[in-house]
């Protein structure tokens, strides 16, 4: 029976499709733990992870992304839900456009024109590029994805509810903030979990943007994975997704309380 | 009248912020980079007078039709891989019931860790000794390792990996949203399940398959990363392109004009997809 | 409610993140110098070394080309304060405006160069760079390959295809061609050099990838036969598998490199940049630099005090008559180098 075919081929595509996507970093994790530096099996070690600790350069960078993820996360996430809301209210087509505009430029697109932009007013102000190029380069490529989430929310939205507020004498902002904020809360939570995941692990646009102190952690990753397999970037492969996967798990389990 | 002032009011001001970044980091710096592609090149770099068609005439040569071609072949591949191989992954996550959030959350999971992580799991597993040909070599299936990395298959390979939650995400979006009473009315109606879904499911879910092919097929073409990692720097795609003009070469103005043409092309796909526009936005 | 509650105070407590981060930084008062060098060319304690006696804090960051280095500096505005440019690179920098003068009223220990840089060709009253290390390109390769490499000619052999690597470096790679062709390694001739890109071009696809130093650990793995590599990186190599590798300096002729010490005219720390250059010239510091990364050094004084298993190196420090068949890099004309960068293009993107 064609539904019983069904019922069984989608769960075991289903299975080997997450094999795909996981395996190469669970392959990546037990590798971390391997004393050799080559593809063999050479004994359980944490030598790696102890390295990777040892490199002064490499925990800064790691810092400086976590800086810049929380800076530009934020920014994003206010400046995104107002104009998402702003947009839901009435279209604007140029700022739709230019968001969806910025969507679908390429990344190395907005990382040249970000430099040549910088380079040029910097010229008169003196300034270099440093974290805050960066943070103002992430905040413009997240603030897209954001209004996207809010105004995904926002369409299962009854207006309904703010023109009552209004005709119980409610100030507009006061509308916005007493019943339709409250409504996006989760999606703001949504929203701002993607635009933290876009800005640390950005690499093309950062690596462009960044000046002498704001080296982030995907620029030092990719350094390492130029110069050929590293097993200190096994072991630094492994925390990020162990990182990484604790807060989702942590944000799930915040979402559905 | 005053609840309508009141409302715009409030409109334009919860624009704003987004209106002058938007201005200031997308307008004003593509307008440059448009100016920057009419300059010549500077001694070392650098751009100067005077302002000259050249760089795009340099871009019309076949040389570099044949890097856009290349990179809109591999994109179109990588796309059609993504969606063929995402569409029955959101299914069964549309389909799953109570656990739908943790099998979304299980493809959202590699998205969430770094793109370059991943990337470099496949370096470690494609390489001369990597894992793939050290398991092959050691059950004797090959008697010499196989190229795997530095082509243009393990650049497919790679975008295939990185992009593929991104055609998932909206193509589930999209199939969580049918409603499931209009497959009990085709089974009603004598359907079976695969022609259900042929004739019922995919057709509804063209919208998020259009946004899905959209979300992947933009970036891939402008690559830079996967063909850098993984190809070995031999094989160059637009992006490669792009970001070598603006840092080896130096020659910012061709660099710009490449750019340009790229953006085009993007601004191309947002015209025609208007339908997938307005499902994202 | 709950949920905005939550959402009230967790905003301005993640907004507070970047200021509190920021106060932890500016913790750190050490004045600061910033050090753009190639990678592996210091020993692992040099920068800490050379922080605790005097009091600065080192942002030590590198690059693995000449154009990587020159492309953030060109701006003038790049934030670092020291860079190792090749030779070649010296007097277009130093036209460019990018390079302050070197005093040498401040370095106490210039007399430990080798006479045979102290007036070299590309600086001679070393006005604005001081000679660091040097060496020459040649091919590393896996000692088990027969007929061994020994010539740039070599490189083209199909029988090695999928197992070559160029260096990513237009400069050496035409250099490399140029010699295959018999054709001087500065020739700004547009013949020659159209010539030379026409055989980089036939040797692209016998090619495995373009690599700079990233290429050592694929040649210690055996994942590549042959690569045009510095003499550098094939002695770090053959140091971590001696009786595997090979290196050899082309019968055909190759290049030769020096990299400097400079400072930016951006930089606003000269003095501090002086007292990094005295400590790089102090010979027991050059030495112990050589011995972790296999170089060889500028400095006469601290050749002196290597092992003889490191002084008489082949690799590092060939025969005389084997230098004589190498060519220094010299600075081209703005033609010559537009028609290089374009041709390089040109044969990066077929």
């Amino acid at each position: 029976m064609t539904g019983a075919w069904s019922r069984r081929a989608l769960p075991l595509y289903a299975a080997c499709a997450y094999l795909f996507l996981h395996l190469p970093l669970a392959i990546l994790a037990i590798f971390s733990v391997n004393a050799s530096r080559f593809t063999i099996w050479d004994g359980f070690s944490l030598h790696w992870y102890r390295a990777m600790f040892a490199d002064r350069d490499l925990l800064e960078a790691a810092a400086n992304s976590l800086i810049i993820a929380a800076a530009a996360t934020v920014l994003a996430t206010a400046i995104g839900t107002l104009a998402g809301y702003a947009l839901w209210k009435k279209a604007s087509a140029w700022l739709a456009g230019s968001l969806y505009l910025s969507l679908v430029t390429p990344e190395i697109v907005t990382g040249v024109s970000l430099l040549a932009f910088f380079q040029w007013i910097f010229r008169d102000l003196h300034l270099r590029l440093g974290m805050h190029t960066v943070i103002l380069a992430h905040v413009s490529f997240s603030v897209a994805y954001v209004v996207l989430v809010i105004v995904a929310r926002l369409r299962n939205f009854d207006p309904a509810l703010e023109e009552a507020a209004l005709d119980l004498g409610a100030t507009e902002f006061g509308a916005f903030y007493r019943v339709t904020l409250p409504y996006l809360a989760p999606a703001i939570a949504a929203a701002a979990m993607l635009a933290f995941t876009v800005s640390i692990d950005d690499y093309v646009i950062t690596s462009l943007v960044a000046g002498v102190d704001s080296r982030t952690l995907p620029m030092a990753i990719y350094a390492m994975a130029r110069r050929g397999v590293n097993p200190v970037l096994n072991a630094v492969s492994t925390i990020v997704v162990a990182a990484l996967g604790a807060l989702i798990l942590l944000s799930e389990r915040l979402r559905a309380r | 009248m005053n609840r309508r002032r009141g409302i715009d009011r409030l409109r334009a001001w919860f624009l704003a912020p987004a209106a002058v970044l938007m201005l200031a980091t997308l307008a004003i710096p593509l307008a440059i980079v448009a100016a920057y592609s009419f300059l010549s090149r500077g001694a070392y770099g650098g751009v100067e007078a005077p302002w000259t068609q050249e760089n795009y005439t340099r871009l019309a040569d076949p040389l570099y039709g044949g890097i856009f071609l290349r990179s809109a072949w591999i994109s179109l591949i990588a796309t059609a891989a993504c969606l063929a191989l995402g569409f029955p992954l959101a299914l069964f996550i549309a389909r799953s019931g109570p656990r739908k959030n943790l099998y979304l959350a299980l493809v959202i999971l590699p998205f969430w860790t770094s793109f370059l992580i991943r990337l470099y799991a496949w370096m470690f597993l494609l390489r001369d000794t990597g894992l793939v040909n050290t398991v092959l070599l050691s059950l004797g299936v090959i008697h010499a390792p196989l190229a795997l990395l530095y082509n243009q298959g393990a650049v497919i390979l790679g975008l295939v990996y990185g992009y593929l939650p991104f055609a998932v995400l909206p193509l589930y979006a999209t199939l969580e949203r049918q409603d499931p009473s209009l497959l009990d009315a085709a089974a009603d109606l004598g359907a079976t399940p695969a022609r259900a879904l042929a004739r019922v499911t995919i057709p509804l879910a063209m919208p998020g398959i259009l946004a899905a092919s959209v979300l992947v097929f933009v970036p891939c073409v402008g690559t830079y990363i996967v063909s850098d990692l993984l190809g070995g720097s031999k094989t160059v795609l637009i992006g490669n392109l792009v970001q070598n003009q603006f840092t080896s070469s130096r020659d910012w103005p061709f660099g710009a004009a490449a750019s340009m043409i790229l953006i085009a092309s993007a601004v191309a796909v947002l015209l025609t997809q208007r339908r997938s526009r307005e499902e994202l936005l | 409610m709950n949920r905005r509650r939550f959402l009230h105070r967790a905003l301005p407590s993640l907004a507070a993140l970047p200021s509190a981060a920021a106060l932890l930084g500016s913790c750190d008062t050490r004045p600061r110098l910033n050090v753009y060098n190639w990678s592996d060319y210091v020993a692992p304690d040099t920068v800490s070394n050379f922080e605790r006696p005097s009091g600065l804090r080192v942002r030590y960051g590198t690059y693995e080309s000449n154009q990587e280095m020159l492309a953030q500096v060109l701006s003038g505005n790049s934030g670092w304060d020291i860079v190792f440019p090749s030779a070649d690179f010296i007097g277009p920098m130093r036209d460019l405006g990018l390079l302050a003068p070197i005093r040498h009223d401040l370095l106490t220990n210039l007399d430990a160069l080798d006479p045979a840089f102290r007036h070299p060709p590309w600086d001679p009253e070393l006005a604005w760079s001081v000679p660091y290390m040097y060496g020459a390109t040649g091919i590393l390769y896996q000692r088990s390959l027969d007929p061994a490499p020994r010539a740039w000619a070599d490189l083209w052999n199909p029988r090695l295809a999928g197992k070559i690597t160029m260096l990513d470096d237009a400069t050496e790679v035409f250099g490399a061609c140029l010699k295959k062709l018999g054709y001087p390694l500065n020739s700004a001739d547009p013949r020659e050099l159209r010539a030379a890109a026409e055989e980089a071009r036939k040797q692209k696809p016998l090619l495995r990838a373009y690599l700079n130093a990233e290429v050592r650990d694929q040649v210690i793995a055996g994942d590549v036969a042959a690569a045009q590599a510095w003499a550098v990186t094939a002695a770090q190599a053959i140091a971590a598998a001696p009786d595997r590798l090979v290196f050899a300096y082309p019968a055909e002729g190759f290049a030769r490199f020096a990299d400097n010490i400079a400072i930016l005219r951006e930089s606003r720390r000269v003095e501090a940049a002086h007292r990094w250059i005295d400590y790089l010239l102090r010979p027991a510091v050059a030495a112990s630099i050589v011995e972790a990364t296999r170089t060889a050094t500028c400095n006469g004084s601290a050749y002196r005090l290597l092992p003889d298993a490191l002084r008489s190196d082949a690799v590092l420090y060939p025969s005389a008559e084997t230098l004589g068949r190498g060519e220094w890099f010299a600075p081209q004309s703005t033609a010559a180098q537009r028609l290089r960068d374009r041709l390089w293009t040109e044969m990066k993107s077929a």
